[in-house]
């Protein structure tokens, strides 16, 4: 089958708006950023007329700004480390062993995804505050790594599912026992999938909101969307230039790992994480 | 599972080899989802009374008041409007997309998927304010609107009849990207010459469309919007970051009134009330949901 040329033509057009609509309010932030206020005032579209970097000086130099990222980066990372560290066994565990409770555990696993965050932060104030976790960073931390279990042990259960189980039986007749086999046979082998859990528990971690805002009592605690969100302030004249700054700032290091990590995650999540 | 009946001691090994590997991801569960979720729910039975400081039994009198709660009653048909739309648009949106990146006539495909991933790596809060920007008065829809002849382009924020549907462009956009892949995926795997041989057999390009790709594509597409409708419906950022929820209670949704109670008026049990709701209407979605994923 051919198509007609003007039909292609057409298709490409469509497509190439669509990703300017996706790209759009990006380029908005980027523009801003580097504009003067009065800049955007004048003409809130266009490229800046001349560049300015005062609005990342006055972030980086008169802001929380590196307090809070330092807290992001502590949160995420320690996510991305126990979600792995959690996950993988348990993905494990749910490929290879036959259990009674494993349709519970897998029907609990998926429901916890749509726990409203309103109930699950009432009832953790009482946990948090009993283990003296309440404005700790590692609060946070254990939150996170829960929202990421779902996805993570289902995707990594999948990779599990496709490698030989004869390569294991032929390590374990060799004296390797089951940890071992899963630590030297299994992981080496799920590599991508190992990075597609650590891709999306980092974006999660990095971006996520509600918790944060809600856990975390003051500024010295708080992560960067929180920040940001303040930064906007309730109501009053916002300062767009800083403010686009601030959120370029805040999603350009998450934003670069993304971008190398993609490739895993997508094939992660359409090659039998969710289906 | 006959295999099991069959040999209930070799089972009985295979379940003390499991716990070791359960027992990390089975202790974060029962510390962050399933006390908190028991001790969360409990909370509705108990109000904050602001004389005597403390929280008394009061049973099921905060569903009692919620029924009877006007902004309660904004919130809930806010938050159905919010997800119909949202969730409705993003499929309709994502499904046009996923099928021209599909299109095997379409060059660089590889580089269009990847730029089409774009949003879902940015933070809610960073996706709103950039909408907030977008929606000013004298921003930049309005600039465009203005140089298209509009007259009075409105102020969408501020106007309780289309701050709710700010947010609603804002969510849609930012669920593109994940709906998109997914659909995508979906599509890669239908065999081509089905499709061409319904068109062969005369089969116009909806009824291909309905009849052939649809049902080759229904796990995924019920997995989507199943947990599209869970997550949009416990979305709490966009809102909160775009209107909070104003003007007045015009765009609020169920999360931030819940939040508002709980945070801002000191009212747990209420908020709580509100969360249970959240879940009850949650239900459906999330038996559908995993019924799709175990099967």
């Amino acid at each position: 089958m051919r198509l007609h040329p003007a039909k292609q033509v057409l298709l490409h057009v469509a497509v190439v708006v669509s990703i300017a609509m996706l790209a759009f309010p990006i380029v908005l932030l980027v523009f801003n950023s580097l504009k003067t206020e009065m800049d955007i005032f004048t003409s809130p579209m266009g490229a800046p007329t001349h560049v300015t970097w005062e609005n990342f000086r006055h972030v980086l130099a008169e802001t929380s700004f590196l307090v809070n990222l330092k807290n992001s980066a502590i949160v995420a990372f320690s996510t991305v480390l126990l979600s792995v560290l959690v996950t993988a066994p348990a993905g494990y565990a749910l490929s290879r062993f036959r259990f009674r409770g494993r349709t519970l555990f897998s029907i609990w696993l998926l429901a916890t995804q749509s726990f409203p965050g309103i109930i699950m932060v009432l009832g953790l104030f009482t946990v948090l505050r009993t283990y003296g976790l309440l404005n700790r960073l590692f609060g946070l931390v254990i939150m996170h790594t829960s929202f990421s279990m779902p996805f993570s042990i289902w995707l990594l259960k999948g990779y599990f599912d496709k490698i030989p189980t004869a390569l294991e039986e032929a390590a374990q007749i060799d004296g390797c026992t089951r940890l071992q086999s899963l630590m030297r046979i299994v992981l080496p082998l799920s590599v991508p999938g190992l990075l597609a859990v650590a891709t999306f528990s980092l974006l999660l971690s990095w971006n996520e909101f509600f918790f944060a805002l809600v856990i975390m009592r003051d500024n010295a605690h708080y992560t960067l969307p929180v920040f940001l969100s303040r930064f906007l302030g309730s109501g009053g004249v916002v300062q767009w230039g800083p403010l686009s700054a601030a959120a370029l700032l805040v999603s350009i290091p998450v934003f670069v790992l993304f971008l190398l990590g993609q490739r895993y995650l997508v094939s992660g999540l359409t090659g039998g994480a969710i289906k | 599972m006959q295999a099991d009946r069959a040999a209930p001691r070799q089972r009985l090994e295979q379940e003390r080899r499991a716990l070791p590997f359960l027992l990390p991801a089975l202790g974060v569960l029962c510390l962050v989802s399933l006390y908190p979720l028991i001790q969360g729910v409990s909370r509705v039975f108990y109000a904050y009374r602001a004389l005597s400081q403390q929280n008394v039994f009061v049973g099921l009198e905060n569903f009692r008041l919620l029924f009877q709660d006007p902004t309660f009653a904004r919130a809930f048909l806010n938050s159905l409007v919010w997800v119909a739309t949202s969730v409705g648009g993003m499929f309709f949106l994502s499904y046009i997309l996923a099928t021209m990146l599909n299109s095997r006539f379409l060059r660089f495909r590889r580089i269009f998927r990847t730029l089409t991933l774009i949003p879902w790596a940015l933070p809610g809060v960073v996706v709103s304010l950039t909408w907030r920007y977008i929606f000013l008065v004298n921003g930049p829809l309005n600039t465009v609107l203005a140089a298209l002849g509009v007259a009075n382009p409105p102020s969408w924020i501020t106007d309780p009849q289309l701050a709710l549907w700010t947010c609603i462009a804002a969510n849609t956009w930012m669920g593109i990207p994940f709906v998109t892949i997914m659909l995508l995926a979906g599509l890669q795997s239908i065999d081509r010459q089905i499709v061409e041989a319904a068109a062969m057999d005369g089969a116009s390009y909806l009824q291909a469309q309905w009849h052939v790709i649809m049902p080759s594509i229904k796990q995924v597409v019920l997995i989507v919007l199943t947990l599209q409708t869970i997550w949009t419906f416990n979305s709490f950022d966009i809102v909160f970051v775009l209107t909070k929820g104003g003007p007045g209670s015009a765009s609020i949704t169920l999360p931030l009134y819940a939040y508002q109670n709980a945070f801002m008026y000191y009212q747990a049990g209420y908020g709580a009330a509100i969360g249970v709701i959240i879940l009850l209407v949650l239900v459906f979605a999330v038996v559908l949901y995993i019924r799709e994923v175990l099967q």
